[in-house]
């Protein structure tokens, strides 16, 4: 079997679960699963270009998609009323003189003699420049929270065309959009900052860099009200496709449905869903063809000629370094817009969903299944372990109630593993990409 | 980039999640088939092989003997395979063709570790201490295969290098170069071998270390230890040497006593610079 | 006596818990260190396999209470602990046969085991919460201080109090007896040894006879017994609940780091370094400053400088100032 039939013959694979799951659950839940399963590898394209590529180990994937996330609100949702005006500017002033007094420091301390006065200087500027930025921060995020703390509290977003808009008729917005490249930039912003600090240290330490700052993205989203609500949730973010109940009320498209024999709701529903899976498969397209053209480029070559041998490729006059910092960004920046998407997808932002697990290991499962290094692998990869991360509960579930069914009901044990079923695909997922590393190590599709 | 996968770790170094310089050893072991035999204390007899089972061949029928309390001398330019052919003695070679035999017995298809329970001792050029230990405790590791009572072998090595009993408590890291060679023949020594192994030991030593090293092995060839070793310094370690072996693209080119090769015309021309 | 008193403040609220969870974070960071230094490489899984034996103490300890065995005033778990980490013990032992061995046999570069590592921090994560649940297990019992706030206030008159747990307590002596029986393990013993010339120069270790397996062997057993009582007093000390011991991993890896990885003496510094900053940087000192300051100076806010949600933010700000300035950590990293 020639490896393009093979590859040919995994995808297909995958494709058939996605039919069967269509044909055997429902055809909504497919769908459900198939979006989701698009974000993720598109996910799974930006971690591969890091890991695959330039053997970058970052496991802050999470950080840089809740930054996605965090773009949908920034620039989808309806500016809150009257919050520019009580304290967003002032704590925009705040965040400059923060940044300020990091640059000050940093001057402080490259440009004064090494010994006891740069140390008390050092300190004294931050310490200043830390109750400064207090000072001024402080009372505008309390303005700032104390409008309609119920419904926002929040600074809100940037999508000044909703504004006029009546809010009960609801219609698609394709402003939204715009959120997903700006994901992109947002991530990439945090992903240099990292960048240039952790791999600009002598050896380099991007593992435990990206851990923190993943966790620490999310405790300012869930902690900065003013930013996107925290923990309370932002919801109701504008969609860039119709809503359902917009369709049911189109005699055109009730027509449509009732010719197809399908009744309008569910209609509705599979339409959205199918517009959704349309939107993102052109992402994902688009993402892929340029990695495969970034990877065949005189580009991708000399990314690999330093993931294989960086002795010689420094010896060549090659600047690993800014090489990787290039690559680190850029994957990151892949990962803010797959964030971006979901959250649009989810049309909510929820700081608390967001687990490393889920959005940082799972991710990392999909690329060394699929294959690292070869950007097709982590598409496939993408696809299949999400369609089994959903699946597998259900699986579970099935398996659990089979093996208990000799106890009685009731039984202790019986309603302990069938509460416990949850669980089983965390330990379906560690197995998997255990077996894949013992017995296919370069994954499914591997590099070539 | 090597074949295995899981030995591909695409150019990743962070240091987070990953400690860099994990073992190298490479351990090739035995020929296809026995040859004869000689009556030298260690004998790698006519040796042909090169590293891993596949590698191409650096030894061409190459034979090094030491005898009895005698010291045996491996010179020749670069890329002779000088090392390599000490190497192939220990076990760290694939041998095509030759046998390897101590004190008459074959072990050519022993691994390093039970060469060394059979009573061989090897410096290695780098990496030959522990360096966050004490000088002690690399004393003990050496003897960590023995099960009797090793405090007096301890005694023995500070007698000969005194300078190590002043610094037993201070971890061997911290100790000058040829300080520090003292320890990696010291702690070869604990396991009381018949044969020891030096690859390089006056590398990158200044001069007068390097006499005083000379002079300790010269000691310790007299406790009745055969000595092979690898030496840069060609004319010095002849001057030393019962039994010279000057190695060129991994044959024997000159074989004799060290007084001998130092006269020959052939081996001062090309080889001690005249 | 006002100075007395901001004493006692800050040591109820920022020394004691400090010392405490330094040691909790002290032990993993050890576990953390051992295998990194032994094995090569950072062990994703570490949080969970506290998860591990910290449950299975918490049902031996759940065990006991049915049965009515108490330690009077210390907590059950105490009796526990010993099956905890025979438990652990045997799942990282399990572990390491069904999944590690391969790799060591292979010669698996480190960052490979770094992947191994993630699979198996996924189903132990999965086992944990498949076994107890997610949710929080209060397993805590005895009596729950040392000295209350009453007592010492009638004790010394003072008008602020000082509360010990007791689980602070046990922590703290707990964490020293430990602490003194790794390091007379690894400095005076014979294996002990070993495992530190293998972590030092792997060929050498060859070469001098010293079994690799062996030394992985009690490298395990070791990081399992750390882990499970690392595990074990920070549950006592503040709750059981799967995700939050996956989450220490952070502070841990922190910790492990800013000493130096691979350096047992810079796994202690550094739990103690990542505890103390955490606490007192998210600590609101106006109790504190109140009886220091005179009164017009007396601040109004709380001055936090900031909020408890940002203490991973500040291990890992520690971590990268550690890191611009000493690369390799505050002790020299990579040795055992």
């Amino acid at each position: 079997m020639s490896e393009t039939t093979k590859n040919t013959a995994l995808f297909a694979l995958v494709a058939a679960l996605f039919v069967l799951s269509g044909i055997f659950q429902s055809w909504n839940a497919s769908l459900t699963i198939l979006n989701m399963a698009l974000i993720s590898a598109i996910m799974a394209l930006g971690v591969n270009l890091q890991w695959g590529f330039a053997g970058l180990f970052n496991v802050g994937v999470m950080g840089f998609v809740a930054l996605g996330g965090l773009a949908t609100v920034l620039i989808g949702a309806k500016p809150v009323e009257g919050a520019w005006s009580a304290g967003g500017f002032q704590i925009l002033l705040a965040l400059v003189l923060g940044a300020a007094t990091v640059v000050a420091t940093v001057l402080v301390y490259t440009r004064l003699p090494a010994g006891r006065t740069r140390t008390i200087a050092v300190l004294a500027t931050l310490i200043i420049g830390f109750f400064i930025y207090r000072a001024v921060f402080d009372p505008a995020v309390a303005a700032v929270e104390a409008i309609n703390p119920a419904m926002h509290g929040n600074l809100g977003g940037l999508n000044w065309l909703a504004v006029g808009r009546d809010a009960s008729v609801r219609q698609a917005d394709l402003f939204v959009l715009l959120a997903w490249p700006v994901g992109g930039l947002l991530a990439a912003g945090a992903a240099w900052v990292i960048g240039k600090t952790a791999l600009g240290l002598r050896s380099d330490y991007l593992a435990i860099a990206t851990l923190g700052i993943a966790e620490i993205i999310i405790a300012v989203m869930k902690n900065e009200d003013w930013l996107a609500r925290g923990v309370k949730n932002v919801s109701g973010l504008p969609r860039p496709v119709p809503y359902e109940v917009t369709l049911q009320d189109s005699s055109s498209f009730v027509e449509r449905a009732t010719s197809l024999g399908l009744d309008p709701t569910t209609a509705s529903t599979l339409w959205i869903k199918t517009l959704y899976a349309g939107l993102f498969s052109v992402v994902l397209v688009v993402i892929l063809v340029m990695a495969q053209l970034a990877l065949k480029s005189p580009w991708g070559r000399m990314m690999r000629a330093i993931r294989d041998n960086e002795v010689a490729a420094r010896a060549m006059g090659k600047d690993v370094t800014k090489r990787h910092l290039q690559i680190f960004i850029l994957g990151s920046a892949i990962c803010g817009v797959a964030g971006a998407m979901m959250t649009t997808l989810d049309g909510q932002l929820t700081p608390g969903s967001y687990q490393p697990l889920r959005f940082t290991f799972l991710i990392w499962l999909m690329v060394i299944v699929g294959g690292s290094g070869n950007n097709f692998g982590a598409v496939l990869g993408g696809f299949l372990i999400y369609f089994l991360w959903i699946q597998v509960e259900p699986m579970g579930t099935w398996l659990l109630d089979a093996l208990t069914s000799g106890l009685p009901d009731g039984n202790a044990l019986k309603e302990h593993l069938k509460g416990s079923a949850a669980y089983m695909r965390l330990m379906t997922m560690g197995i998997v990409l255990l077996l894949v590393l013992r017995f296919s190590p370069r994954g499914l599709i591997p590099e070539k | 980039m090597s074949n295995n996968p899981y030995q591909d770790d695409r150019g990743n170094k962070d240091a987070s999640i990953t400690k860099t310089g994990g073992g190298t050893m490479q351990v090739s072991t035995g020929t296809d088939h026995a040859m004869s035999t000689d009556e030298a204390f260690l004998i790698g007899d006519s040796m042909t092989g090169g590293y891993g089972k596949s590698g191409p061949d650096i030894l061409h029928d190459c034979t090094i003997a030491v005898n009895k309390g005698e010291i045996a001398v491996i010179v020749g330019p670069n890329g002779a395979g000088k090392s390599t052919a000490m190497k192939a003695t220990f076990g760290m070679l694939h041998l095509r063709q030759g046998s390897v035999r101590l004190d008459g017995t074959d072990i050519t298809g022993l691994t390093p570790q039970a060469r060394v329970a059979a009573g061989m001792g090897f410096v290695p050029q780098t990496s030959n201490i522990f360096t966050s230990m004490t000088v002690e405790e690399n004393l003990e590791m050496g003897a960590f295969i023995r099960k009797d009572d090793y405090r007096q072998t301890i005694e023995q090595i500070y007698d000969l290098f005194p300078i190590l009993r002043d610094k037993r408590r201070q971890p061997a890291g911290e100790l000058s170069g040829g300080q520090r060679q003292q320890v990696a023949v010291g702690r070869a020594l604990m396991t009381q071998p018949k044969v020891l192994l030096l690859d390089e030991p006056t590398a990158g030593v200044s001069p007068i270390v390097m006499d005083e090293l000379f002079d300790r092995i010269i000691e310790v060839a007299r406790t009745g230890i055969s000595i092979l070793m690898v030496e840069q310094n060609a004319r010095q370690a002849l001057e030393i040497a019962d039994k010279g072996y000057v190695l060129v693209q991994g044959r024997n080119a000159h074989t004799g006593t060290g007084k001998d090769l130092l006269a020959d015309p052939e081996v001062r021309q090309s080889f001690l610079g005249g | 006596m006002d100075f007395l008193n901001a004493l006692v403040v800050l040591s109820n609220f920022v020394l004691i818990p400090a010392v405490a969870y330094g040691s909790q974070l002290a032990l993993g960071a050890l576990g953390v260190t051992l295998i990194y230094g032994i094995l090569r490489f950072s062990n994703f899984a570490h949080g969970d396999t506290m998860a591990f034996g910290t449950m299975v103490v918490v049902l031996v300890t759940y065990l006991f209470q049915s049965w009515g065995l108490s330690l009077g005033p210390l907590p059950t778990a105490l009796l526990a602990l010993p099956f905890g980490i025979l438990g652990c013990m045997v799942l990282v032992l399990v572990t390491d046969r069904a999944v590690y061995r391969f790799y060591r046999q292979q010669k698996a570069k480190p960052v490979i085991l770094v992947i191994v590592s993630m699979g198996v921090m996924f189903i132990m994560n999965g086992l944990v919460r498949f076994i107890i649940g997610p949710n929080d297990q209060r397993f805590a019992d005895g009596e729950r201080f040392i000295i209350s706030v009453r007592e010492f206030k009638q004790m010394t008159g003072l008008s602020e109090g000082l509360a010990i747990r007791t689980t602070q307590g046990i922590t703290v002596v707990t964490a020293i007896i430990v602490v003194a029986l790794l390091f007379w393990f690894l400095n005076k013993t014979r294996t002990g040894k070993s495992m530190r010339a293998y972590s030092d120069n792997e060929d050498l270790a060859l070469l001098s006879g010293i079994n690799p397996e062996r030394v992985v062997l009690y490298t395990w057993l070791i990081v399992a017994a750390l882990a499970t009582v690392a595990g074990t007093l920070y549950g006592l000390d503040k709750t059981f609940k799967p995700f939050t011991y996956f989450q220490l991993l952070l502070p841990i890896f922190a910790a492990a780091i800013v000493g130096g990885l691979g350096n047992p003496l810079g796994a202690i510094a550094g739990g103690f370094v990542i505890a103390f900053s955490e606490v007192t940087i998210t600590y609101a000192w106006k109790k504190v400053l109140k009886y220091l300051l005179p009164e017009n100076l007396e601040p109004s806010s709380l001055v936090q400088l900031l909020s408890t949600d940002y203490k991973f933010a500040v291990s890992f700000a520690i971590l990268v100032v550690v890191l611009l300035f000493k690369p390799t950590g505050l002790f020299k990293g990579k040795s055992v």
